[in-house]
């Protein structure tokens, strides 16, 4: 009865055609999908392929990529952050009240909306780390809590007014009058993400900590450390988040986050970042918020209502993740 | 006549032949004691007759009648019962549950009949002498002992003819080791034969009717108790043994490094003090549950401490990893897999993770032509068997991974190694080579603590033994004075008390 020595051959180990091609529609699954979904629309719509449309779609992705960048962050550590969207809202509604109640002046107020996006995250660290809780329950809690106080600040009313004109530029502002100002902090955003994640000790001990925090700890890695600044550093991009939102809207509400929960994690997770941590590339996180948006532009293209539109976006998630079990599950 | 008859038992895991032709057989009615040193196979033996793990060969019977149970499950069935060292009990149900799993009374309607339940309870209970222990007890705030009753009282309920105890009295007191050798007894005079694992030589002699030794896979001996004396048993447990070509000792300073002051840790470390200085190579020797492993990990702040001091260098030093590796103590855990090296990271990234701020500007942007110098030196001087750098450390071999682990130590510049049993589960070449690396870095003056489980690479390598028993220091021994026998001897319990040093 003896064992075979048998070694497990990795993906992309396998030999064969077939294999490889299932590897690839795998790995970057996404991408396939979202190359067929851009060249149907570029055939049956007449305004999908124009530059005008393309920043549109940039435009609208630099929110949830923004986000998505602290969400990655945290799903590496093998973590999750449910808050971060509400945090968004709170964050927004607390500049633009700060802006048009207290008269503060603009950039202040931006920087007591980081403040308080990196207190929040500093909370969910330290619950996490010095309390022992899980995170999807601790940040479950810090998401009903923001948008209770959110809701509390607007008394369920819109906050508008001229203040908030000041800070529209973020997200009206252009550079060389043609490429729109939030496409260019969307790009710079991802670039320093990857830079920090490939180049820095801190990146290193992000994607130690996500492969085996035992072991990170024993290599000498303050693991806890590493986990606060993770969520401090998430919970300040989802208040720049907000701050981008207001920009856009022009104002702010105690529900202007609530759409963003499900596309930020949908778009790390569709990027192929592991959710046990370790594994994961920032780069398929920023072209899947792109596509995320893509679709949505797309169906609002083809006039698909709404309701619709929720139900397309769950399935694609769930179709995303089944060709990555392709590459996983023997056949 | 022989209850438990076991024929030419063989089995092999990958790279190590854990029992080989094993034959004995166990009296009806009987004590039968099973002894023999870490690794001899004894644990093997255990799952194999509990339905764990299956022979490669040979065959057992039971009452003359063909065993060959497949799952615990079996084995139950077959009346065999095994109590082992960590238990199987509900801890937030009570104790009438918990005796009575899997065999609860049934009422009107299928209903749970909970007063039946605690009389059965009681009663199997009472019969263990064991009546303080009330049905309605939550098992979770039992003490050890206390469970170890449960589990035997469950042994009882299912008419256990056969019941296997592996190390019952390695978590007990005094007191609490008499009470079990009372409930042994009464088992004993119900008919039930008991196959008694155990380092303990005392107890041994005060318990069993019969003993079998193993070493290293194979079946030393089977004798009535009154045939063997201690000596012998030790004799055989060591048997002459393969001394491998270790390197030669450079002399140690005798710059003391580091100072150990009364270490205390719960049950687990009572009172540990020892020195260690500048080039030297001191042992922990030890049986499973002697502390040793838990030494180790306190020293590195990987168990908490309830008392003791620690001096590094003269400066007073507080265990944590961070502190630790900051200052020049590196650790190379025991569990290599899940604990010396990260499976999905690159060689390199695995080689310098304990020194990343070296590699970096401080600002903490990496250096990647430093990273990759520091990962490349030390896969020279290891002689790490890798196609290049970037290579994913799970598709090494477990000897290279711990190489990639031991790097990752001595890129950090250490003055302290402590290495946790470093040559486990991996072939006699990279062993070797091991050796050589440990005795280098005591020729240059590191300090190395060697916590090992086989006695050859401690008397081949160390230039002082400490030997642990029961959470403290038993001996302190020369290595040139020491052999085999002397440290075994220690580690039982068997010998002079008083510490030599």
């Amino acid at each position: 009865m003896a064992t075979p020595d048998h070694t497990p051959l990795l993906p992309g180990q396998q030999q064969g055609t077939p294999r490889r091609i299932i590897n690839f529609i795998g790995e970057q699954g996404f991408i396939v999908i979202f190359i067929l979904w851009a060249l149907y629309l570029s055939v049956s719509t007449n305004n999908f392929a124009t530059a005008q449309n393309v920043f549109t779609i940039l435009r609208q992705a630099t929110i949830i990529g923004i986000v998505a960048i602290g969400a990655h962050f945290i799903i590496l550590l093998g973590d999750i952050d449910l808050s971060l969207a509400s945090n968004l809202t709170l964050s927004g509604v607390v500049m633009a009240s700060l802006m048009v109640n207290q008269e503060l002046p603009p950039l202040l107020a931006v920087l007591c909306a980081l403040g308080l996006g990196g207190l929040i995250g500093l909370v969910n660290g330290m619950v996490i780390t010095r309390l022992k809780i899980n995170a999807i329950i601790t940040t479950l809690g810090m998401l009903s809590i923001l948008e209770g106080i959110a809701f509390i600040i607007t008394q369920g009313k819109t906050i508008f007014g001229d203040a908030i004109e000041a800070i529209k530029f973020l997200s009206r502002g252009t550079l060389f009058d043609a490429i729109p100002l939030p496409v260019i902090v969307l790009f710079v955003f991802y670039a320093a993400a990857f830079v920090v994640l490939a180049r820095t000790t801190y990146g290193a001990r992000v994607f130690a900590v996500g492969n085996n925090s035992k072991a990170a700890w024993l290599s000498g890695i303050n693991v806890d450390r590493i986990k606060v600044l993770t969520y401090v550093l998430a919970g300040m991009l989802a208040a720049f988040g907000g701050v981008m939102q207001v920009a856009r809207q022009g104002t702010a509400t105690g529900g202007m986050g609530s759409d963003f929960l499900f596309p930020v994690l949908t778009a790390v997770v569709l990027g192929g970042a592991s959710l046990t941590g370790g594994r994961g590339k920032i780069v398929n996180t920023l072209i899947a918020a792109v596509f995320l948006t893509t679709i949505t532009n797309g169906m609002v293209l083809l006039g698909i209502s709404i309701y619709t539109q929720r139900v397309v976006s769950g399935a694609i998630l769930i179709i995303a993740l089944s060709l990555d079990r392709l590459r996983t599950v023997r056949v | 006549m022989s209850f438990l008859r076991i024929e030419k038992i063989g089995k092999a895991y990958p790279g190590v032949q854990a029992l080989q032709d094993v034959s004995f057989e166990v009296q009806a009615g009987q004590v039968h004691a099973l002894v023999g040193e870490n690794g001899a196979g004894k644990s093997t033996l255990i799952k194999i007759l509990s339905g764990a793990e299956q022979p490669d060969s040979g065959h057992i019977w039971l009452d003359n009648r063909p065993y060959a149970p497949h799952t615990p499950k079996d084995a139950l069935a077959a009346n065999v019962a095994t109590i082992y060292q960590t238990f199987n009990l509900l801890p937030d149900r009570t104790v009438a549950y918990n005796v009575l799993l899997g065999k609860e009374a049934r009422g009107r309607w299928g209903l749970l009949d909970l007063e039946a339940m605690r009389t059965q309870a009681r009663e199997i209970l009472a019969r263990l002498g064991a009546s303080h222990l009330e049905p309605d007890m939550p098992v979770g705030r039992l003490k050890v002992s206390e469970k170890q009753i449960l589990e035997i009282a469950r042994a009882l309920l299912n008419r256990s003819r056969l019941v296997i105890m592996d190390e019952p009295t390695s978590a007990l007191n005094q007191t609490e080791v008499d009470a079990l050798f009372q409930i042994i007894a009464r088992l004993k005079a119900e008919g039930v034969t008991i196959l008694y694992v155990s380092h303990r030589l005392d107890e041994i002699f005060q318990l069993a009717d019969a003993v079998t030794v193993l070493r290293d896979g194979r079946h030393i001996s089977t004798q009535p108790i009154g045939a063997v004396t201690r000596d012998s048993l030790i004799q055989d447990m060591i048997g002459r043994k393969l001394t491998g070509v270790f390197p030669e000792k450079a002399q140690p300073s005798m710059t003391e490094v580091l100072r150990v002051e009364n270490l205390t840790s719960e049950n687990l470390l009572d009172g540990v003090s020892f020195s260690l200085y500048q080039g030297e190579v001191l042992a922990v020797a030890g049986l499973s549950g002697s502390g040793k492993t838990e030494l180790g990990k306190a020293l590195f702040g990987d168990l908490p401490l309830d008392r003791g001091h620690i001096w590094f260098q003269g400066q007073p030093f507080r265990p944590s990893p961070t502190r630790a590796i900051r200052r020049g103590i590196l650790y190379l855990p025991e569990d290599r897999k899940s604990e010396g090296v990260m499976q999905e990271l690159s060689v390199r990234r695995n080689i310098a993770l304990a020194s990343l701020d070296r590699v970096a500007n401080p600002f903490g942007f990496l250096k990647p032509a430093a990273e990759r110098d520091l990962a490349a030196e030390q896969i020279r001087v290891l002689a790490i068997k890798t196609p290049h750098m970037e290579q994913l450390v799970l598709n090494l071999s477990g000897g290279n991974q711990q190489k990639v682990a031991l790097a990752k130590c001595l890129a950090a510049r250490p003055e302290v190694l402590i290495l946790m049993e470093p040559t486990q589960g991996i072939d006699v070449g990279v062993k070797f080579e091991v050796y050589q690396f440990i005795a280098q870095q005591a020729a240059r003056g590191r300090a190395v603590l060697l916590i090992s489980s086989e006695l050859s690479e401690i008397l081949g390598l160390a230039h002082r033994i400490l030997v642990m028993r029961d959470g403290r220091v038993a001996a302190e021994l020369q290595a040139d004075q020491a052999d085999q026998e002397t440290i075994l001897r220690y580690a039982l319990g068997a010998g002079d008390k008083s510490p030599v040093s």
